[in-house]
């Protein structure tokens, strides 16, 4: 199990509450976006591409330390854009474990190494590294030589610093199942917290649209991938949304448990589609038409989608609606069987 | 909205990754990107992505698609090189690739400038490495030069660095100014951009330095009260080069700052032979300190004051240096 128990505990103590509450929505994740650049230009990304003048820009610290207080989930994930080209990375991780969110810093680390002397190791930060996969898969997957490597070393420098660090892979079609196999070995042997694993959206912006997903033939990778997983594979991610992935379990999309907010404001109405932006988080919660959503809803953008951001807290919301589903999650962390 | 033209026109622009035009009814035009529509309103970002303006559909008799299309500038140039991946020492961050350039006046300053930042001199030009950014300081003398410079060097920010004097009290021989603005003779003001000026106080955090406004004359202001009268709120020193430099840079859109080592303050006087501007004061100090011993005194003193002022100028720079070249630069 590779989610650390005081995370666990927050995000229990978090969901408890909300239920008590008779909250019917709220946010587990907030997906912070504090600027759109990046130093790769990833084949299958469609977050980066603005005019330079926007490019440039970034939130301040303020902006994103409000952010996280008016969404209010336990945990913030930095993604972009690549974060660590924001001139004020680190106080925004700074200000945010302060407030006890458990922060995950998505990077594709080619600055890591860089800027490792502007954070300071503590429970609540993990780097989240960009790995799509062994080698030559990431390599054409960020389209640089040398990507997986200085990824590797950087994931080195930041565990003999004592920093948490998890990987974060997206999958394609084409993905080799045995491959990612030997690379979750690869990956457990750098001594890394736990893996995420997702397959990646087909993002109508994105340069390549065909290698995209869909949702049988992800089902069919992720089988085979994650069929009698090994003792050591570590994933930090809810067992149930691997079993989704798997095709064992179906959820409906939870949109809105992954709120993202940007330079635009709280985008509508997740952090893979862009139907507008409003100013606050309240109105985003409670003026949004999110039965235009999910798969249920028909909307034929959200039919192949089957992304951590919407699926996850589905998973997370499944595991507390039943003392069955409570007790497959935790048999399956306990046991690491999916 | 009840026209259908415009309507289509809305949502095509929202989906548009690049810059469009706004034809107004009022025969006014504005360029944005537009991020956001509802039934009554376009949001839009204004072409430097600095200003957030909100127009009614009412008002909009048109839209054109004026700015290139990030998204499909993006695929092309994957299809282009579909295949080929970037080589392993492209750079990393977005502008390391362009300098920092530092422009100087006399010959001390870029001696400061090298030995602060361990750049390699050659004549009036060092250059180096520092912090995983590329260095160019230049001496380009008083009152000029800055403009050709930076066309030469294309950096991605200009620091004006050197000695001044001082205009506010509380200053003495060694503090720092890191300018918040500067103003040429003619009251003429260029005030320093926000993001850097931030980032370089930040590096400065722990050293005597102050921020505030720079006053730039075409002159030497020798004495108290030529000092004096350059006083205005918020002015703590004057220099002769800050002004010509952040005009030059602020043309052409690049970031600046104005960093400057105080040697005389307020209530000190140069000798008369500073106001010459020749290359050497060499042979004019002689020939001042054979004028008396109240000459050699004073030589002592200044002398003193330029160690000082050097010594901090080096130290201000060597923070300043780390700390601008980690910085994503934007005009």
């Amino acid at each position: 199990m590779g989610i650390p128990v005081a995370q666990m505990a927050a995000v229990t103590r978090y969901v408890l509450k909300q239920r008590l509450r008779g909250q019917e929505r709220y946010p587990l994740v907030l997906m912070l976006e504090p600027l759109f650049r990046c130093n790769l230009s990833c084949t299958g990304c469609g977050k980066i591409q603005y005019p330079v003048s926007l490019l440039k820009k970034n939130l301040s610290v303020e902006e994103c330390v409000r952010a996280s207080d008016e969404c209010g989930a336990p945990v913030v994930s930095i993604a972009g854009g690549e974060p660590l080209l924001h001139p004020q990375i680190a106080d925004i991780a700074n200000e945010l474990v302060a407030r006890r969110r458990f922060v995950y810093l998505c990077t594709n680390a080619l600055l890591l190494e860089k800027k490792l002397d502007s954070f300071s190791p503590s429970k609540y930060l993990s780097f989240s590294v960009h790995l799509d996969g062994p080698r030559e898969e990431h390599d054409f997957s960020v389209c640089r030589e040398g990507g997986y490597e200085d990824a590797v070393k950087a994931i080195r420098a930041a565990l003999s610093r004592g920093f948490r660090v998890t990987t974060n892979t997206t999958l394609f079609e084409g993905a080799n199942p045995e491959r990612m196999r030997r690379f979750f070995d690869d990956v457990m042997e750098l001594g890394v917290e736990g893996m995420m694993i997702s397959p990646g959206y087909s993002y109508e912006k994105a340069p390549d649209q065909d290698h995209f997903l869909r949702r049988e033939r992800a089902h069919r990778l992720f089988s085979r991938m994650l069929e009698s997983p090994k003792r050591s594979w570590r994933f930090n991610q809810s067992p149930l949304f691997l079993q989704f992935l798997m095709g064992k379990r179906d959820f409906e999309c939870t949109p809105w448990g992954n709120p993202t907010y940007n330079l635009f404001g709280w985008q509508r109405p997740c952090y893979l589609l862009q139907d507008g932006y409003v100013k606050t988080f309240r109105e985003l919660m409670e003026d949004t038409d999110w039965s235009r959503y999910g798969r249920k809803s028909g909307n034929p953008r959200c039919q192949d989608c089957m992304v951590h951001c919407g699926f996850e807290p589905s998973a997370v919301r499944a595991a507390f609606e039943s003392p069955l589903t409570m007790g497959a999650t935790f048999a399956a962390m306990v046991t690491g069987r999916l | 909205m009840t026209d259908p033209r415009l309507a289509e026109l809305v949502e095509r622009a929202f989906d548009y990754r690049g810059y469009v035009t706004l034809r107004r009814s009022d025969g006014s035009s504005l360029v944005g990107f537009v991020y956001d529509r509802d039934a009554g309103h376009l949001e839009l970002f204004d072409e430097s992505a600095t200003r957030r303006v909100r127009v009614a559909l009412s008002e909009i008799a048109g839209i054109d698609f004026t700015g290139e299309d990030s998204a499909l500038r993006s695929q092309q140039m994957w299809e282009r090189r579909k295949g080929r991946l970037e080589p392993r020492d492209t750079p990393t961050g977005w502008e390391e690739q362009r300098p920092i350039l530092l422009l100087v006046a006399i010959d001390r300053e870029l001696r400061s400038a090298a030995q602060a930042l361990g750049l390699t001199r050659r004549g009036n030009r060092a250059t180096g490495r520092r912090s995983g950014s590329d260095f160019v300081a230049l001496s380009v003398g008083i009152g000029g030069g800055a403009r050709a410079a930076i066309a030469a060097e294309q950096p991605r920010a200009v620091v004006s660095c050197g000695f001044c004097g001082g205009i506010d009290q509380v200053l003495s021989p060694g503090d720092l100014i890191l300018a918040t603005a500067v103003r040429d003779e003619s009251g003429q003001v260029v005030e320093t951009p926000e993001s850097l000026r931030t980032a370089a106080a930040r590096g400065l955090q722990g050293m005597r330095f102050f921020e505030g406004d720079l006053a730039c004359t075409s002159s030497v202001a020798a004495t108290p009260a030529e000092k004096r009268a350059l006083a205005r709120p918020g002015t703590l020193a004057v220099d002769m080069e800050s002004f010509t430099v952040a005009r030059a840079a602020a043309d052409v859109g690049i970031p600046w700052l104005a960093l400057r080592a105080v040697i005389d303050p307020l209530e000190s006087s140069l000798p008369a032979f500073t106001r010459e501007t020749h290359g050497s004061h060499l042979g004019p100090a002689l020939r001042y300190a054979a004028s008396g011993p109240r000459a050699i005194i004073d030589l002592i003193r200044l002398s003193r004051d330029a160690r000082r002022a050097a010594s901090s100028l080096e130290a201000g720079l060597q923070r300043l240096g780390a700390a601008i070249a980690s910085e994503e630069t934007r005009p």
